[in-house]
């Protein structure tokens, strides 16, 4: 049966969170080795990618890709406040957690549990903003930690040189941190959960269907139903180079960072 | 009986039973055994002009004769002009029979004119007796010792010489090191095998034998196979260095003693003495650090110079490998410091085999190292800027409070670090559990979820 689609993240949004993966694999892929170089894998890894120093310079490459999507979000912001474009700050669009998102956590709890029905999720359900913000608290700790240990001597000029041992601390927790979130939860939320499983194509294409969006959006789309502004965001389906493109980039992506987590796990376990 | 008269006596006697058989001439020119006898067996013969280096006595024992190796021989074999009665002999020429002894003898260093010259010299009757030659399985090393009595004096004490008197038939002698006799070679003649660049093999003939290790509880079983690969030994071998440590220059000659023996130069508090008559420089610095004066007050923990580079895998220490490897031999007795070392970007980087990052050395110093809360330390408050710029170029003092060795576990030491970490793994820890829980409740309600509805609509293919 053939379905409609509608367009849910832009060409702009698609291209930053394609850099976000390519910077958070890179930077796991080439900062794992560093924190693991005792166990076999970290070594074999970091043998692999050129020895540390040279794991070292890819690493920095991924961080400035990394500061660069981090500026160009910012730059997107400003230029939707600028528009004076309404709701980014506070309403159903946007991103900053509201009394709702409390509630419709509360009331997916009692789903879980069998206490209610299923809460009905507007643009953004509580746990897409925690990733999004996830990402702010990320970048900052991890980057600003990176950024000390990165040019040490110039930061020793005003900073005390305790201030290392905690980016070091930090650098490596944080990461930890990271890279377990994204490579379970974030994996299990977007892509592997039942519904979805194996993969979410929609931060590739950008499309979704009608049936999926009701499904997951349901208080978004009966909302713009409501008001006729589907017409807006209405989308041809996803070409078959897109999903193909999906598939590899997706399944890649998903390989890595579960191989990454069970190495950690295995490690953390042995 | 006057001389003369007895001599003339003997000469008829023998005239006449030469005659008396009729075979006069031969006899007279080939006396027998006992013809020579007729007048040598007589203690008091003696010449009548003494020469220079040859005893007085004329006498010969002719029991010692008849029990000697040349017991079956006539007088006649060795002394080829004597007749009787005769005047002075020529010198016995033992080369007569003895052909392919000579031209060895004349090689080897027993043989040369200088040594010949000496007295005693290492004639063949210094060694093997006159008219009582002994056969060679009577030799022992009171032979050499007549001469050589100092080295068999420290022989006689060596490993070598004690496990031979304990009766073990494998422990070197004389021979075993210098070969034999005949043609002995100085050690200073290159083909000798105890010149310095031949004594390891010469030492590996027994000692690369790893099962005699084992029959001799010897420590170190491949101890010649290590040598080699050495910076001693390829010095030794490779390059032919003469000043490069052989096997002797460590151990001794003649003195070789176990290094469980206080007196041996390997013994554990000789070590430093023993690296330092070739390392003076080294030595010089060492016996100043902490190691070196813990060391010479008896401490059994303080490292001399085999602790760290080891006896006999001696390595490069411009190179990665010993300089990686090393780091571990410090953490041997510095365990902590190593473990919180590998906690950090250096100690990472080394893990993973590359020495361009600091290791111990770098920051506290080899053989100079200090106690940190000695001011001479590399990394006391008055040096520690200096040594942190020999890679950080751009180092301040502020960069010097980095703590190269903190512990985040340890709240005593490092109480900031401490709530760091601590604030760390509970964001962890939470995060984990809440989002883990939110998880497993999801899966079973995501499950049921897509049971009922089926997978979402397959994409139309275009």
């Amino acid at each position: 049966m053939s379905d409609r689609y509608y367009f849910r993240f832009n060409l702009y949004h698609r291209i930053l969170h394609g850099m976000v993966i390519v910077s958070f694999l890179g930077l796991a892929l080439t900062g794992l080795p560093l924190k693991y170089a005792h166990t076999g894998w970290g070594a074999g890894l970091s043998r692999a990618l050129g020895g540390p120093f040279t794991t070292g310079y890819l690493h920095r490459f991924f961080a400035i890709i990394t500061f660069t999507y981090f500026s160009l979000h910012l730059g997107y912001v400003l230029r939707l406040v600028l528009q004076r474009r309404p709701g980014i700050f506070w309403g159903p669009g946007s991103m900053v957690p509201q009394p709702h998102d409390l509630v419709q956590f509360v009331q997916h709890v009692r789903y879980f549990v069998g206490l209610g029905p299923r809460p009905r999720f507007g643009r953004w359900a509580y746990w897409e903003k925690f990733d999004y913000w996830a990402v702010f608290w990320g970048v900052s700790i991890i980057g600003g930690s990176g950024l000390l240990l990165w040019f040490p001597t110039f930061f020793a000029r005003f900073l005390p040189g305790w201030v290392f041992n905690v980016a070091i601390v930090v650098h490596s927790d944080e990461a930890l941190l990271a890279v377990g979130f994204i490579f379970t939860i974030h994996f299990f939320n977007g892509h592997l959960r039942p519904e979805k499983f194996p993969l979410d194509p929609v931060i590739f294409t950008g499309r979704v269907s009608a049936e999926d969006w009701r499904h997951e959006h349901p208080e978004e789309y009966e909302r713009l139903e409501r008001e006729g502004r589907l017409g807006e965001v209405a989308a041809d389906p996803p070409p078959l180079w897109m999903r193909n493109f999906s598939r590899v980039v997706g399944f890649s992506s998903l390989a890595i960072g579960i191989t990454l987590i069970w190495l950690i796990i295995w490690t953390a376990l042995r | 009986m006057p001389q003369g008269l007895s001599r003339a006596l003997v000469a008829a006697a023998v005239l006449g039973a030469a005659l008396a058989s009729g075979a006069a001439e031969a006899a007279a020119q080939a006396p027998t055994t006992e013809d020579c006898l007729a007048c040598h067996a007589d203690r008091d013969l003696k010449r009548e002009k003494p020469a220079r280096g040859q005893p007085a006595s004329l006498f010969v024992d002719g029991t010692a004769l008849g029990a000697s190796a040349h017991g079956a021989l006539e007088c006649v074999a060795c002394h080829r002009t004597a007749t009787a009665p005769h005047e002075r002999l020529p010198r016995v020429r033992c080369a007569d029979c003895h052909d392919k002894v000579e031209p060895a003898l004349a090689e080897g260093a027993h043989g040369r004119r200088g040594a010949q010259a000496r007295a005693p010299a290492p004639t063949c009757t210094a060694c093997h007796g006159t008219h009582d030659v002994r056969p060679v399985a009577a030799f022992s090393i009171d032979t050499c010792a007549t001469c050589h009595a100092g080295q068999v004096r420290q022989y006689r004490e060596s490993i070598h010489g004690a496990s031979r008197r304990r009766g073990d038939s494998e422990a070197a002698t004389c021979r075993s090191c210098h070969g034999a006799a005949h043609a002995l070679l100085a050690k200073s003649d290159p083909r000798a095998p105890t010149y310095h660049l031949n004594l390891p093999r010469t030492c590996a003939a027994c000692h690369a034998d790893p099962e005699l290790a084992k029959r001799h509880n010897i420590a170190v079983g491949a101890v010649y196979q290590l040598y080699m690969d050495s910076i001693h030994g390829r010095a030794v071998t490779r390059s032919g260095l003469l000043v490069a440590a052989n096997c002797s220059d460590c151990h001794g000659a003649h003195d070789i003693k176990p290094h469980t023996a206080p007196t041996s130069r390997v013994f554990r508090a000789n070590v430093p003495g023993t690296c330092g008559a070739c390392h003076a420089g080294v030595l010089k610095d060492y016996a100043q650090s902490i190691h070196g004066r813990e060391a010479a007050r008896g401490s059994a923990r303080a490292p001399v110079c085999t602790d760290c580079h080891s006896a006999h895998q001696i390595r490069r220490t411009e190179a990665a490998p010993w300089q990686l490897d090393v780091i571990r031999e410090c953490g041997t007795c510095h365990a902590e410091s190593l473990r919180t070392y590998r906690d950090t970007f250096h100690g990472k980087v080394t893990t993973l085999g590359f020495a361009r990052v600091a290791k111990c050395a770098d920051c506290h110093g080899s053989h100079t190292i200090q106690s940190t809360s000695d001011p001479r330390s590399a990394v006391a408050s008055a040096n520690i800027v200096a040594t942190c710029r020999q890679c950080h170029l751009a180092a301040t003092p502020k960069f010097t409070q980095f703590q190269p060795h903190a512990d985040p576990t340890n709240r005593a030491r490092f109480p900031g670090l401490y709530y760091v970490w601590l604030f760390m793994t509970l964001l962890l820890v939470g995060t984990f559990s809440f989002f883990g829980l939110h998880t497993l409740l999801w899966l079973p309600r995501s499950l049921a979820d897509r049971l009922r509805r089926g997978r979402s609509q397959p994409d139309p293919e275009p």
